[in-house]
Order: structure tokens, then sequence, then C-alpha cells
């Protein structure tokens, strides 16, 4: 009974000691200090390898502590039983309590430890004692809850929280009593098992997330922008991950398994022309011969409705995954906008700029000493600019120049983008002219022009754009977004020309395809003739199918000039890496050694990594994909395959060759932006594909389409054979324009709806915002009046107490000096001690501290007692000045 | 000999690459142009070195016993006439900032060249202060000393002392009898920049809070300099950013060091 007794009892006096033992206080303090430390080394303890090992041991060495220690507080009531000093004994109890209550003990308390008393029962304890317990321990747990916004420093709270967390876990066990104590000791200890398998699930969970370590490291070094890059990356490799799967499992895949083998039906063989050469390295490397005639483009795929035991529907399922690819990308490119939309909806930069540079600009996933700097000069060069800003708003005096410059770099942009339209435009018709001649009579330069001609532009014009920009004199985040806008216009000016030429050769092709129709007819009735007048009762004469003339295939002419353009635009990629890049580090710096000046840090210097460019060139790589997709179901494949080259050497290059930006920027901000591009690229892209599927007739003599009016014929033909009467009569029905009309104004009602209710609560956020920033400035003034009406206390304090204060000043200052010793956490804990009064070293007038505005504001001293001994003067400055304000007003 | 022949259409999509090296590079030409090409015209057709065309215009267009009517013609020669490798006004400002903080009383200046940062930095010394100042060439050390004596000041300030800076350092001590260097201008070879360093350092002249000044240390730079002070601990500093002396886009930095000794 009497053995339990101490502990409530002392949590509940504990707020009463607070106030009448600084002295003790003060030994506890040193002694939490000293824990501390104890914890530091456990923490490091804690890193190393057999970590399990060690816990368990000291799990063991606790519990073996806890008894020592309880056995102690017996004795301390013993002595108290016997003394019957009740004041003494209460405070050796505190200081017991205290000590056991946190994480480590001094060592006086291990060499303790060998007895076998049995533990705190509580069932020993009295209805009353068990109730301020149970109220100790929640209030234990209300101010861990509480305690991340508690205005202390942080190592304070630290050490509270630790000290309440032990508390709260060594007594709550005690709560139950018997069979309930077990299983809540087991309930305890089941949710601290499952606290740690979720712990180790999230671990496993990031150790699965693929490159997740790569990008953290590179995230690191070189801020969140480029990370961001590489983040992109991952999803775009994801993206395309799906694609490939729908394509390859559901096209490609079948038609080679369950299709009719290479070399049954003409368009699966090569021609007899061809075939001396279809195995050669430059033509497959050009995606011709047997590259060609293979399951990678659309020529390939024969019109048969089902195909193999499955009866599996090649030419529905064909079209089905290219119409499914298009809406799957859609609509995760769609669903992530929005959730980045949600994530970024609330800041608004414009109203507290300096506010939001000061508090949120720093980047604190930056690991390395030299972004730091980086970054750390890229926020005072922000500040400055802001400041010149701010002082230009007030005062334009050489607007016309500016605004010239900016009219001229635009004219001289146009003029650029002009000029490489005009040179695509002049390559592809070039080329046009080639390709009637026959390519073979032309060199691989000029058969490859095309391509490289729009991979040196996409190279060198934004490096062109970058150097006219510096004219215009914007801010760094509005010239990048002009930046990317004008890379933006030309990459798309490059590829809309590019798909305007292949426009100009699919009608060159159809035209072909118009005579050479003609001429099989007559061939296959001249056949026809030539077998009935020899003998009209035997088999037609069969032909080997590479004999057979075959039609141009427009289809797989486009698709191989789409894969022409990936490969090649990857290689540029590459080789712009290798060159521009690793070469351009490794000789500055190796003959760094041997130069006139400081290759490093002087002109070449290393690159930096063009976020901007290579996000873009993502992009357009992407879109060209896309539009591709559809005529050569390889393109997946072969994307999956670059982004994933290109992660691994872009990490390596990035890594290797690359300095850290000048400009560190943030770049949760833009991630959208780059969202919205893809969603524009996604959409111009899909435009071409959709209008050549939809107005060209396929061709007659490949692909799976063949002998249709139209591509989406199938879905027709489908309906009309696999599907009962009555669904393509609901079928009908539903695509009549009656019905289909009024759906599509439902739908723009509803977005209209959508959209005007989505406007109205920005609004009344806007609204809620003003109205707090105005309740903010109400308490503002509120606190100062309040302020300043202590301060009229507090002088009139200070002249009554001044007279008293003088008497026992010798005293005082003995008190201060002890004080000063004192360090950080003690200071913090002496709220209710007597405030120390004066100081005269300083040669400052004798002031007292008055209880007034410590009420008022408990915690300026907890964090001025932050600098030992300095605390005083500092506070007192103030005071001192605020005197005369106090009397004008 | 058609198949290594490159068409004209791929020819022409290197044209923005081009532009954009000679956007990029424009200082550098113009510097090329002014301090290269200008001055080999201009020693061919005058048969003068360009150290003494800079006197005789400074000569004719300054106020003598005036330095600073001489450094601004200085100025003005270098950025209008002819390009000279002096410390510039800019750079300038910060170094007489430098010299007001610290008001050294016995400085060391290595490379002296034609005179200009050696009457800057005489102009800036507090009375009793003594500038030595190294200039390894003969040629520009005479007209170094016609424009020291021209801006009016005499043996007992500024001391020119014609040897290369390695064999001077270790004499310093002894020949010259100095205790120790408050300040230390350094404007002479980049590649002797570290060097001579460690060889200041081996002398015992530096004592904690005496202060070294290394012009140019970006361009043309001395990168074994900057990595060692980065490494040795010995110093507090900082690299002050500023441009090339008469030239607005290239960028160059004037390294200050604050020697704390070995703690």
């Amino acid at each position: 009974m009497k053995k339990g007794r101490r502990d409530p009892e002392a949590k509940g006096g504990e707020r009463e000691e607070e106030e009448e033992q600084p002295e003790m206080k003060r030994c506890k303090t040193a002694k939490r200090r000293k824990n501390i430390k104890n914890e530091n080394a456990r923490k490091m303890e804690e890193e190393e390898e057999e970590a399990e090992v060690r816990n368990a041991k000291r799990k063991k060495k606790h519990a073996k502590r806890e008894k020592g220690e309880r056995e102690e507080r017996e004795e301390d009531g013993g002595k108290r039983r016997v003394k019957e000093k009740a004041r003494e004994g209460r405070r050796r109890t505190h200081t017991r309590v205290e000590t056991s209550s946190e994480p480590e003990t001094s060592e006086e308390d291990e060499l303790e430890e060998e007895s076998e008393e049995s533990e705190v029962r509580p069932e020993s304890l009295s209805p009353e004692e068990l109730e301020m317990l149970k109220e100790a321990v929640y209030e234990r747990k209300k101010l861990v809850q509480g305690l991340r916004g508690k205005p202390w420093p942080m190592k304070e709270k630290l050490v509270t929280l630790r000290e309440s967390q032990e508390f709260v876990e060594k007594y709550e066990g005690a709560l139950g009593k018997g069979k309930g104590r077990k299983i809540y000791a087991y309930k305890v200890m089941m949710s601290k098992k499952w606290m740690k398998f979720q712990r180790d699930f999230e671990n496993f969970k990031t150790a699965c997330i693929p490159w997740e370590m790569k990008i953290k490291e590179i995230e690191s070094h070189f801020g969140s922008s480029v990370a961001s890059y590489f983040i992109f990356l991952r999803w775009m490799y994801g993206i395309n991950m799906i694609l490939f799967c729908l394509t390859f499992g559901l096209v490609m895949v079948p038609e080679a398994l369950m299709g009719r083998p290479y070399g049954t039906i003409p368009r699966k063989t090569v021609p007899r022309a061809e075939a001396a050469s279809a195995m050669d390295f430059a033509v497959l490397w050009d995606f011709g011969g047997y590259a060609q005639y293979s399951v990678l483009f659309y020529g390939y795929y024969n019109n048969q409705r089902a195909i193999g035991w499955l009866k599996f529907r090649m030419p529905l399922s064909y079209f089905l995954v290219g119409v499914g690819t298009v809406a799957y990308s859609y609509m995760v490119v769609i669903r992530t906008m929005a959730r980045n939309a949600n994530e970024s909806g609330v800041g608004d930069d414009n109203s507290f700029n300096f506010s939001w540079k000061m508090f949120t600009s720093w980047d604190y996933l930056i690991g390395n000493p030299e972004t730091a700097d980086n970054k750390f000069a890229s926020i005072t060069t922000s500040f400055k600019e802001a400041i010149l800003e701010e002082q230009e708003s007030c005062k334009d005096d050489n607007i016309h120049l500016t605004r010239f410059l900016r009219v001229l770099a635009n004219f001289l942009v146009l003029c650029c983008l002009a000029g490489s339209g005009y040179l695509i435009y002049f390559v592809v018709r070039r080329s046009q002219k080639f390709a009637l001649e026959g390519l073979e009579t032309h060199t691989w330069w000029e058969r490859n022009e095309v391509n490289m001609v729009m991979s040196l532009l996409g190279m060198f014009c934004p490096m062109l754009f970058d150097v006219i920009s510096a004219l215009e004199n914007y801010h760094p985040r509005v010239a990048l977004q002009w930046q990317l806008g004008r890379i933006f216009a030309l990459f798309l000016g490059n590829l809309y020309t590019f798909i305007i030429a292949l426009m100009d050769e699919i009608n060159l092709k159809r035209e072909e395809e118009k005579i050479i129709k003609f001429n099989i007819t007559m061939w296959e009735a001249s056949l026809y003739n030539a077998t009935g007048s020899e003998n009209s009762t035997a088999l037609p004469v069969t032909f080997h199918p590479a004999d057979v003339p075959r039609g141009p295939c427009w289809e797989t002419m486009v698709g191989q000039e789409f894969v022409r353009l990936i490969i090649s635009d990857t290689m540029t990629t590459y080789i712009t890496l290798l060159i521009g890049d690793f070469l351009r580090a490794v000789l500055v710096r190796f003959l760094n050694y041997c130069w006139c000046w400081d290759l490093e840090a002087g002109f070449p210097s290393y690159s930096e990594f063009d976020v901007s460019g290579n996000v873009l060139g993502l992009i357009f790589n992407q879109g060209m994909i896309w539009m591709g997709a559809f005529y050569a179901p390889c393109l997946p494949a072969l994307n999956v395959l670059r982004l994933h080259v290109s992660m691994y050497l872009q990490c390596w290059a990035v890594m290797c060759c690359n300095v850290p930006q000048e400009r560190v920027f943030k770049a949760s901000g833009s991630n959208n932006f780059y969202m919205a591009m893809l969603l524009v690229i996604l959409f111009l892209s899909t435009l071409p594909a959709i209008y050549t599927i939809v107005t060209i007739p396929p061709s007659f003599d490949c692909g799976p389409f063949s002998g249709k009016k139209r591509m989406f014929d199938v879905i027709q033909e489908t309906l009309e054979s696999d599907f009962p009467a009555w669904f393509s009569k609901v079928f009908s029905y539903a695509s009549n324009p009656g019905l289909v009309l009024p759906f599509i104004l439902l739908m723009v009602l509803a977005i209209y709806y959508l959209q005007s209710t989505s406007k109205s609560y920005k609004e009344a956020n806007v609204d809620l915002k003003k109205k707090l920033q105005t309740q903010n400035e109400e308490n503002k003034r509120k606190n100062k009046l309040a302020a300043l009406k202590a301060q009229t206390d507090l002088e009139e304090a200070r002249a009554a107490t001044q007279t008293a204060e003088q008497k026992n000043n010798n005293a005082s200052l003995q008190h201060q000096h002890a004080e000063e010793e004192e360090d950080l956490g003690s200071s913090q804990r002496k709220n209710g001690r007597p405030p120390p009064s004066v100081r005269h070293q300083d040669g400052r007038p004798p002031a007292t501290r008055a209880p007034a505005p410590r009420t008022l504001h408990p915690d300026t001293h907890r964090s001025l007692g932050y600098l030992p001994g300095g605390g005083f003067p500092q506070q007192r400055e103030p005071r001192m000045h605020r005197v005369p304000s106090l009397q004008r007003h | 000999s058609s198949a290594l022949m490159v068409s004209p259409a791929i020819a022409l999509a290197f044209i923005p690459l081009l532009l954009t090296i000679i956007i990029r590079c424009r200082y550098y030409f113009v510097l090329f142009y002014r301090a290269v090409l200008v001055r080999i015209w201009k020693d061919c057709v005058t048969g003068l070195s360009r150290e003494e065309r800079a006197y005789q215009y400074v000569l004719t267009h300054a106020t003598p016993g005036d330095p600073d009517s001489i450094l601004d013609a200085f100025d003005v020669w270098c950025s209008k006439v002819e390009f000279i490798s002096n410390i510039g006004p800019k750079k300038g400002k910060i170094l007489d900032r430098l010299l007001m903080e610290q008001s050294p009383l016995t400085v060391l200046e290595l490379g002296a060249h034609c005179g200009y940062s050696t009457v800057r930095i005489a102009r800036s010394l507090p009375l009793g202060a003594r500038l030595y100042s190294l200039e390894m060439d003969a040629r520009n050390a005479a007209i170094a000393e016609k424009i020291i004596r021209l801006a009016g000041f005499d043996d007992d300030t500024v001391e020119l002392i014609v040897n290369p800076s390695d064999e001077v350092i270790p004499l310093l001590r002894s020949d010259y009898g100095l205790e120790r260097l408050d300040f230390v201008f350094m404007d002479h070879w980049k590649k002797c920049y570290l060097p001579d360093l460690q060889m200041l350092e081996g002398s015992g002249l530096l004592r904690k809070g005496s202060m070294i000044v290394a012009d140019n240390v970006l361009f043309p730079g001395a990168p074994k300099f900057l990595r060692y002070i980065r490494k040795s601990g010995l110093y507090e500093w900082k690299v002050h950013r500023a441009t090339l002396e008469y030239s607005k886009g290239i960028r160059d930095g004037m390294a200050e060091l604050v020697y704390q000794g070995i703690k």
C-alpha cells in the first residue's frame, strides 16, 4: 500500500514543487542534460548494424533498472515512515521519481539493480490514487500531443517529450487490474509491433519504388528542380510501361503467336526485289527489310477477323488498343493535373512576397554544401531582385528601351522560328524529291537529312533563344516561362512541318497505290486469262508470296518515319550528353592543369543540367510516341527502352559531369506547368493521328483494316456479327444525333456548373483569407494595447521597488552569479522562481522584473533564457526604449 | 567522295549554334581584339611597348603630383585606347575600402606592372606606412618608377624592388628588415599565386589578421590557389565577385584572405 503511494502523489505535487525548489530543479536539469548526452550516445548505437540485438539487451537492462529504482523508492518510503519528516521525504521522493521517469539514469542506479523485488502492483493502489495516476498519465498524453504547438525551445521540447513518453509507457500499464492489465500490456505490445511493422513496410515500399534512392541522391546534390525532371521521367516510364503492356500483350504477341506465320501471304513476306539486302544492318537500322515485314509495323497485320483457337479478334483489338492507349494517356494526365492542382491550390505568391521569400525559399532536400551555397546565393539575389523590383515598380524610367528590347528579342526569335521552319520544309521537299528518284542513289546524309536537321535545330535553337532572352531583362521565372514557350513553339513547328510533309507523302503514296491497284487487277486478269487459255481445268498457278506485286502501304511508311525520328532523336540526345556534358567535363577537368585561365570557374566551366530543355524533349518525344504508336506498335517498346537507358545515363551524367545550377529554384510550382504542356502535346499529337484514321481509307493490301472503307468500320463489323441484334439496335439508337447532342449539352452544362461552383469557392477562400488577416491585425492591436498597459504598471512597480531593491543588492548579486553558470535547460524551467532583480555590472540603472509582464507574456523569459546569462540586458533594452514612447501616448 | 559530303541543309542547321557561340563569347572576342590584335598592331606601328605608350598618354593627360588624376588617365587609356590588365576602377574601389578598414603599416605588392595599383594602394595608406612593390620586368619597373614619382610618392613610402617574387620573398626579413606584413596585394603571374603564398607562410611574415588580396582569381584565374585556401584552413576568405577590369561581361573575382594563423 505504501510502496506505490509515492508516485501519484509525486506527480500530483509536481507543479507546486516546481515553484518551491529552484535549487533542486537545477540539479535535476544537470541530470537531464546528462541524460540528453546518454540519449545521443544511445542513438548513435542504434544506428549500428546489430540494432535489434542491442535493443533486446537494452530492454532487459531497462527492466532491471526499473526494478532497482522501485526498490529504492521503497527504501525512501521506509525512511519516510521512520523519520516522519514530511517535507524532507517528499523532496527526496520527487528526485527519485523524476530520475526514474527519465530514459536513462546515472550509473549509481545501475549498480543497485541486482535485487529480486517485484514491480509496482496496481492492485495495491487505492482508487483515488489510481484516479490521480490516470489523470497524470492523461495530462502527459495531452502534453505530448500539444507539444508541437508550444513556443518552447527545441531542446526543452525533446526533453519533455521523452520524459512524458517514458512516464506514459511506464504507468499506463499499471492502470488496468489483474487480467485486464495483461491484456492491456499485450495490446500495447501488439500496437508497438504493428507500428514497427508499418514503419518497416513503409521502408520496404520506398525501397520498391524504382530509382528512388538515385533520385533522392540527385535531389540532395542539385535541388528539387533537377530531381523533378527525374521524377517526371520516372512517371513517364510508368505510363509507357502500361502502353507497352497494352500493345505488346494485346497486339504484337497474339499476332506473332496465333496469326499466320511469316511468309504465308504477301504482306508478311519481304518482296523479291528487297530480299537480297533485307538482312543488311544498314537496312535494318532504317527499319526496312525484315524489320519492316514483322509485327513491329502496321502493314504486317492480317485482316483476318478472328485468329487462332481463341478466336482472337485481331483487327478489333488493334483498333481498340490504339484508341485505348490515347484514352488512358488522357485520363492519367488529367488525373495527375487535378491532383497537383489540389496540392498547390492554396498558395498565393503575390500578397506576402517578402514573407514567402523569407520563410519558404529554402530547399530542405539539399544535402550538398556546394548546392547549399548556391541556394544561399540565389536566395540572396532573389531578395535583391525583389527589392529592386519593388523599387522599379515605383519608378519606371527606361521603359521604352526595355519595351523596344523585348520587341526586338521577340522579333529575333520569330525570325529564328521562321528560318528553322523553312529549313525543315525545304529539307522535307528535297527528301520527297529524293524519294521519287529512288533512295538508293543518294548518300546516307541525304537520306537522313530530315531527322538530322530536325534534331540539330531542336538542339541549337533553344541555345540561341537563351542568348536572345538576355536582351529582355525579365525576372528569371518569367524568363524561364518565355524560354519554355519558345522552345515549345519551335518543337511544335518542327513537328507539324514534319507531319505536313508526311501528309504530302501519304497523298503521293495513295496516288501510287491507285496505279498499282489498277496494275494488279490487270495482272490478275492477265494471269487468269493466261491460265484459262492454257488449261481451264487446272488450278491457277500459285505464286510465291514474295513475287506478288503489292501497294506502297502508307501506314507502314508513317510508322517507319516515326520510328526513325525517335531513334535519331534518342541518338542526338545521347550524343549531346556525351559530347556536351561528358567530353566537356573531361576537357575542363584535365586541360585545367595546363591552361592559361581557370577553365573550371571561368569560361567553359562544367555544364548545368538544363531542366526545361530536357523536360520539353521528353514531352515531345512522348508526343511522337502517341502520334506514331497506331502505325508502329513497336514504338512504346522502343520508348520504354529509351527511357530506361535515359534514366541510368542521365543519372550518371548529372552526377558526374554537371554542376548545380546557379539559380536553384524550387520546382514544386512548375510541375503542373509541365503537365499542362504534356496535355497540350497529347492533344496536338492525337489530332493528326485521329485525322488520318478517320479521313484516309486504309491501304488495300496491308494492315488489319485492309479491305474496309475506313478503319473504324471494324467496330460496326463487330457489332453486327459478334453481338446480338438488339445490342446493335440499341447502339445505333444511342449513336443517333438526337441522343448524342442532348448528352453533350448536358455535359457542357455540368462542366459549367462545376466551374462556377469552384469559382465561388475560390472567392470564399479569398474572403476568408482577408478575414483572417484583418483578425490578425485586430489581435495585434489588442496585444499592443495590453502591452502598453503592462508598461505603465511596470513603471509604477519599478518606481515602487527601486528603493527596496537597493537594500538587498549584494545578496541578489551573488545569486545572479550562481545563476549565470547554468545552462539552457535549467533557465527555462525557472518560471516560478522569484525573479533575479538587479545587475549592476553593466552600469545600468537598477530595474526589477515585476510580475506584471510575466503573467502577460509567460514565454518571454523562456525564450530569453536561451542565451545563458545574456537574457537580462536584452530584455531590459526594449523596456528602456519604450518608456519615452509610452509617455508620448 | 560524295559519301563524306554533308548536305548544305545540315550545315545550315549549325547556324544557330554558331550565332550562340558568337554572342556568348562576344566579350572574349572583344578582349582578344583589344588586348592582342591592337597591341601587336600598335607595337609594329609605333615601335614602343604598350606600357611606354600608356606612360606617354598619362604624362600628357594627368596632373603631376595628383594620384587621382593619374589613375583617371590610366582608366581612360585602358578603356578607350588600349587594354592593360590593371586592377581597374571597380575592383580598385573594393581594394580602397579594404585598405581603409585595415590601415596597414607594411604593405607588399607583388606585380607592380606599370604602377597603377601601386599608386592606388599608396594613396590610401595611413601616415608612416611603407609599401614594397615587386616587379620582375625591368622595362615595366622603369615605367612604374616614373609613374610613382609622378604621383608624388617618395622612396620612404614606396620602395620598388626589381626582382622576381620567388627570389625576393625569402629575403624580405633579412635584407629588408621586415617583421610582419599587414597587407599583401597579388597581381602578378597567376601561376605564382600559390607558391608565393606558401613562401609567405613559410617566411613567418604573416601574423594573425594579416590580409592578402589576390586579383584575377577567376579570370584568368588561379584555381590551384583557390583550392589551396579552401583546404588549408589558415585563412578566413571570400571572393569579391566583379567583372574583369575595363570589360563588362567577363566575370572575375578578387580573393580576400585574412590570415588566422595556426590554432
